[in-house]
């Protein structure tokens, strides 16, 4: 009998993974794990945009990376409360994703992914090269460097960290879920699968593709602006086209439109390069080499490969019954 | 009687090349038309203009009396256009029931009653799922469905809208005898018991005689002939 993701399996990883302090890591093992819940739970908001409603999008990073800098810059620049910041900075995530969600509603394919690379390259670029605020004590804020979120407390112990983004990315992966399941996440599906049909049948698809990007991206910024609390700054590498790249390969590996696939996906390869300790560069080659290897063996990921491999059981057993409300054939996006 | 769709003066090219020119044309609730006309004779521009999935250069397009040149499809039909397509092209990763649930979503009743609807919404479901002989297939994902189920979901997913016009562009083409003849009987019962207009387009003369009351003829862009039948 092949696994199945309902039931007793997210379950049990999510007790492993609260259970996983207790034997007294290392705080490098800690924040491996820290950043690869936030990873997770970027890879799954990609997969709301990307995945669910099937606008494959290069610019992910751009709603991240502006929640980043919007909370690093109400708190240390304008004083904000932490939580007021963070309210804030999705705030704004969502409303940058409903304007790139406007900008590609008209397109398709290979030119939504192109305009979102443009607009998160610019937004990168621009956070790159650019000092745009003198700080305190004469430091030149921005650049390279960063902008220093202003925290309201000192060294955070590494464990509390870890449970944070843990039940961070439990309840997030939760909504996304709900929402891919929602009729709003059929109509995206439908959207994804035939937007001619989806158009003929009533749907108006520009309004469905902006509430994807919307959603995605609030979720986006939800995680970026987690990232950077985590962190103590925001960076440009937070708007960097390699962040929207990781959230699309976690997608493919773990399985597009599944949601779970790509949080799975996200962790497991996070914290199995991070904890090799390899140099960048070999980690890039690493990730490339998985994207190869799924997309030529797995085209639908890892989730839509099980799925699709227990599906074809029960059809040839003849116990084969589709889910009433269920999602459609396994590896081919539904969730 | 006022016409339920009427066209006047439609015209479309794409490049240098006129497709369609100064295009007439009216259809009063209720009634079966047919359009004939060789290949590249300009039927399916035509019903892509009239469906709304293509804007005309030229030309307005009037539903009800009110004009909806620039009105696109989705929005046509909700207001009970509904049109199918020569070449289904279905949703691979949904199942024919959730196809459906897409389609009665557009239905702004369905889409904002929430789960008070649910019942409605089911029972809607079923009666297409019957009517069109798809019930046995309702959990089956649109990617592995037959040419027949296929033509037989686009009639169910057009019935949806419980549409005052529907646009048939060549929906009997390779379709077996049995799939012929239940999808004909649909659409005569269509047009009898709920009074469903519908232009189809075929080129198979005798279809369209034994099923049209109208018959236009297209050739090179233009309607060269109206044939009473």
């Amino acid at each position: 009998m092949l696994p199945s993701f309902r039931g007793g399996w997210p379950a049990a990883g999510i007790g492993l993974l609260l259970l996983f302090p207790l034997s007294s890591p290392d705080a490098f093992f800690l924040d491996v794990f820290t950043t690869g819940f936030l990873l997770a739970a970027f890879a799954a908001s990609w997969d709301v945009v990307g995945g669910i409603a099937g606008q494959v999008t290069l610019g992910h990073a751009l709603p991240f990376g502006a929640a980043a800098y919007a909370c690093a810059l109400l708190t240390s620049l304008a004083g904000w409360p932490l939580p007021l910041a963070v309210a804030a900075a999705i705030l704004l995530a969502a409303a940058v994703g409903a304007g790139v969600g406007t900008l590609s509603a008209p397109l398709s394919g290979p030119f939504v992914a192109l305009l979102t690379l443009a607009l998160g390259e610019i937004a990168h670029e621009a956070a790159a090269g650019n000092t745009f605020f003198s700080g305190p004590g004469g430091y030149a804020w921005g650049g390279e460097g960063g902008i220093p979120v202003a925290l309201p407390w000192q060294d955070a112990p590494p464990f509390a960290s870890y449970y944070v983004a843990l039940c961070f990315l439990c309840l997030a992966s939760f909504a996304m879920l709900r929402f891919s399941r929602s009729g709003a996440g059929l109509i995206l599906r439908a959207v994804a699968g035939s937007p001619i049909t989806a158009q003929a049948s009533g749907v108006p698809i520009a309004r469905f593709k902006r509430l994807a990007f919307t959603v995605g991206s609030a979720f986006a910024g939800a995680t970026g602006a987690g990232f950077a609390i985590h962190v103590g700054r925001a960076t440009a590498t937070d708007l960097s086209l390699e962040l929207s790249f990781q959230a699309a390969t976690f997608a493919a590996v773990g399985g597009r439109g599944t949601i779970v696939g790509p949080v799975v996906a996200a962790l497991v390869l996070h914290v199995l390069f991070q904890g090799l300790s390899l140099p960048p560069a070999a980690r890039v080659l690493l990730y490339a080499l998985t994207l190869m290897v799924t997309l030529r063996f797995f085209p639908g990921g890892v989730v839509g490969t099980v799925r699709e491999a227990a599906w074809r059981v029960r059809w040839k057993n003849g116990t084969g019954s589709f889910r009433r409300r269920g999602r459609g054939r396994p590896g081919e996006g539904g969730s | 009687m006022t016409a339920l769709l009427s066209a006047e003066g439609i015209t479309k090219s794409f490049g240098a090349t006129r497709v369609i020119e100064g295009i007439a044309l009216s259809i009063a609730p209720g009634e079966p038309v047919g359009l004939f006309g060789p290949n590249g004779s300009g039927k399916t521009t035509l019903v892509n203009i009239l469906s709304g999935l293509l804007f005309p250069d030229a030309g307005t397009v009037r539903f009800e009396g009110k004009e909806i040149t620039r009105l696109p499809i989705d929005a046509r039909y909700r207001l009970g256009v509904a049109r199918t397509f020569q070449i289904p092209h279905p949703y691979p990763a949904l199942s024919v029931h959730e196809a459906l649930r897409v389609a009665l979503a557009a239905d702004p009743g369905n889409r904002s009653a929430g789960e008070g609807a649910r019942g409605d919404e089911e029972g809607a479901i079923e009666d297409l799922l019957s009517r069109t002989g798809l019930f046995n297939q309702r959990l089956v994902p649109c990617a592995l469905l037959s040419q027949g189920c296929l033509r037989r979901l686009e009639f169910a997913r057009a019935f949806a809208c419980r549409p005052k016009l529907l646009i048939l562009d060549e929906v009997f083409s390779a379709l077996s005898a049995l799939d012929e003849k239940e999808l004909l009987d649909l659409l005569l019962a269509a047009n009898r018991d709920d009074g469903t207009a519908f232009l189809l387009v075929s080129h198979n003369p005798p279809l369209l005689k034994s099923l049209c009351r109208r018959i236009l003829v297209l050739e090179e862009g233009r309607i060269v002939r109206e044939r009473r039948v």
